[in-house]
């Protein structure tokens, strides 16, 4: 292989993951709500743009790092006040009416942020220590010639290989991961071992809300900050969630990188580009109709 | 329903006092449908109760509605269990209270192992047996801590299910249908273990459509037909008497 095809799949690899990641943690948040409390949380990508216009303010008043700091908290509050003040209400209700109720949330945010902030786009600057671009060729060994790639879409890759990794830790090493993961698989069961177990999905909800938040924060900058972006962002997400199978947080992770690379490699042809993941998402669900690693049972 | 076979009025302790454990005219739905229709008993603290009828009297929807699940839906009735009022009680709570449901079919949590299944018994307080307790009793389950638990046969997940209610401080034990599914060699095993809680003076109720083998370890019998409680009496008398078998058991 030639040193300029290897560079140019090295960085088509690169914006692919790039692409995926800041998916995977709005889907990692919709899956989770869906595998916890049943409940089709169309409001999600609302909570992304929260996060997003949260981190401009703060990030202006105060600094970045301040917002790296208090709008996850915030999404945290916003989460847990949301779902105790009206979610929970519609636990026992139909999907359909769950969905109207969460999808009327998402235009009440999104009219409100258009209300306070106007239709568009409004600056959300990258840190002094974020801008320019990394030199990739100095690093990375098997690069030659010159190879770079944006800064700050380096970090949002980092970020959110730590966010997902503390996720997974959560879920897979702690007790509360370990009630999490059975009251997913068997909530009554739970509840006859004398767990409350509906107060520790509220929890999941404000946690899936504060991962949206950070995805806010870092991804802000590159999705652009304007009241559109909530549902830009949401149907994508909600394919992952849908490809990687309902419920599944390994099944959102793997669909969010999967996308990610369709979006990356089809990016020279854009008219593919536009269908390219509801392409990735007919073959998959034709192919396995519950997604890659759906449950039986689950949203059927 | 005829008056003739209808309850006898339950009995309380001696002295008078309040029976350990006592469901007060409980009526209780499944949506519309009305499955429970008014059941009284008591239990006896240390007592193990045979809680028997047909297929369809509401034996397991009574044992759901004392663990307070959230269908069948209780709508009116008492249930007490050592002075603690189970009927005003969200599901955590009835369980926080003592009772310890073992479903039909087990319930084993999928997707982990045999000691998470344990841990996860053990998250809310009171807790029962240790882990390294129930290990002494149940060797086999310490060979498989690390296996998940779903992989197991029937006989050992029934163990953990056991196992799992003993890891929490029960009061009172409701099995559903402990045999079910089980080889007979299995049943025997199961059995073993089971007369071995008697032995602990668990307070039991047990739902089992092997009636001998639920009278033969139980005190007293309560056998259900149409929701309601048509007899109750001493588990020997319904071994004995071919007519109640014939009319309310099929055995």
């Amino acid at each position: 292989m030639s040193g300029d095809l290897i560079n140019a799949l090295f960085l088509q690899i690169l914006t692919g993951l790039q692409l995926g990641m800041i998916y995977a943690m709005i889907a990692l948040g919709l899956t989770l709500i869906f595998g916890t409390l049943g409940v089709v949380n169309f409001a999600h990508g609302a909570l992304y743009l929260i996060g997003a216009y949260c981190a401009v303010i703060i990030a202006g008043k105060l600094g970045f790092l301040y917002a790296v700091i208090l709008v996850p908290l915030i999404l945290f509050v916003i989460g847990i006040i949301l779902e105790r003040g009206l979610i929970q209400y519609f636990y026992d209700r139909p999907h359909t009416d769950q969905i109207l109720v969460t999808f009327g949330l998402a235009i009440v945010a999104e009219e409100a942020l258009k209300w306070i902030f106007g239709a568009n786009n409004i600056p959300y600057p990258v840190p002094s220590w974020g801008q320019g671009i990394v030199m990739l060729h100095e690093y990375v060994p098997f690069l030659s010639g010159f190879v770079v790639f944006p800064k700050w879409r380096l970090i949002l890759i980092l970020v959110s290989l730590v966010v997902i990794g503390a996720l997974f830790f959560l879920l897979q090493f702690t007790r509360f991961g370990l009630v999490i993961r059975s009251g997913m698989r068997d909530a009554e069961m739970v509840r006859f071992l004398g767990i409350n177990i509906t107060r520790r999905f509220a929890a999941v909800f404000g946690l899936g809300a504060l991962i949206a938040g950070i995805a806010g924060v870092f991804g802000g900058p590159i999705t652009q900050v304007s009241p559109a972006v909530g549902m830009k962002m949401l149907v994508p997400s909600f394919l992952v969630v849908v490809i990687g199978g309902m419920g599944s947080v390994a099944g959102a992770l793997i669909a969010a990188v999967v996308l990610g690379m369709a979006l990356s490699f089809t990016a020279e042809y854009s008219s593919i580009q536009q269908i390219i993941i509801y392409l990735v998402a007919v073959v998959v669900l034709l192919t396995r109709p519950r997604g890659l690693m759906g449950k039986k049972g689950v949203f059927e | 329903m005829s008056a003739s076979t209808h309850a006898q009025p339950a009995q309380t302790d001696a002295g008078g006092q309040e029976a350990y454990f006592a469901c007060r005219d409980i009526h209780a739905y499944y949506g519309e449908s009305y499955i429970v229709q008014g059941v009284s008993f008591e239990v006896r603290e240390g007592e193990i109760v045979a809680l028997l009828g047909r297929n369809g009297a509401g034996k397991t929807s009574t044992l759901r509605t004392i663990a307070r699940a959230h269908d069948p839906q209780l709508r009116s009735g008492e249930i007490w269990l050592a002075g603690q009022p189970l009927h005003r009680m969200p599901t955590h709570r009835a369980a926080q209270s003592g009772v310890q449901l073992v479903p039909e079919d087990r319930r084993i949590i999928p997707g982990i192992t045999v000691e998470e299944n344990l841990v996860v018994a053990q998250i809310a307080e009171p807790r029962g047996w240790s882990i390294e307790q129930i290990y002494e009793h149940f060797p086999r389950l310490a060979e498989r801590r690390k296996q998940e638990a779903i992989t197991m046969s029937g006989g050992e997940q029934q163990m953990l299910a056991v196992a799992r209610a003993l890891a929490r401080d029960v009061k009172l034990l409701l099995l559903d249908e402990p045999y079910e599914g089980l080889a007979p060699q299995i049943v025997q095993e199961i059995e073993s273990i089971l007369r071995e809680v008697k032995s602990l003076g668990i307070t039991t109720i047990i739902v089992e459509q092997n009636a001998i083998a639920a009278l033969e370890l139980a005190d007293r019998a309560v056998i259900l037909d149409m929701g309601e409680v048509a007899y109750e009496g001493e588990a020997n008398h319904v071994l004995d008497n071919q007519e109640l078998r014939d009319q309310y058991l099929a055995i």
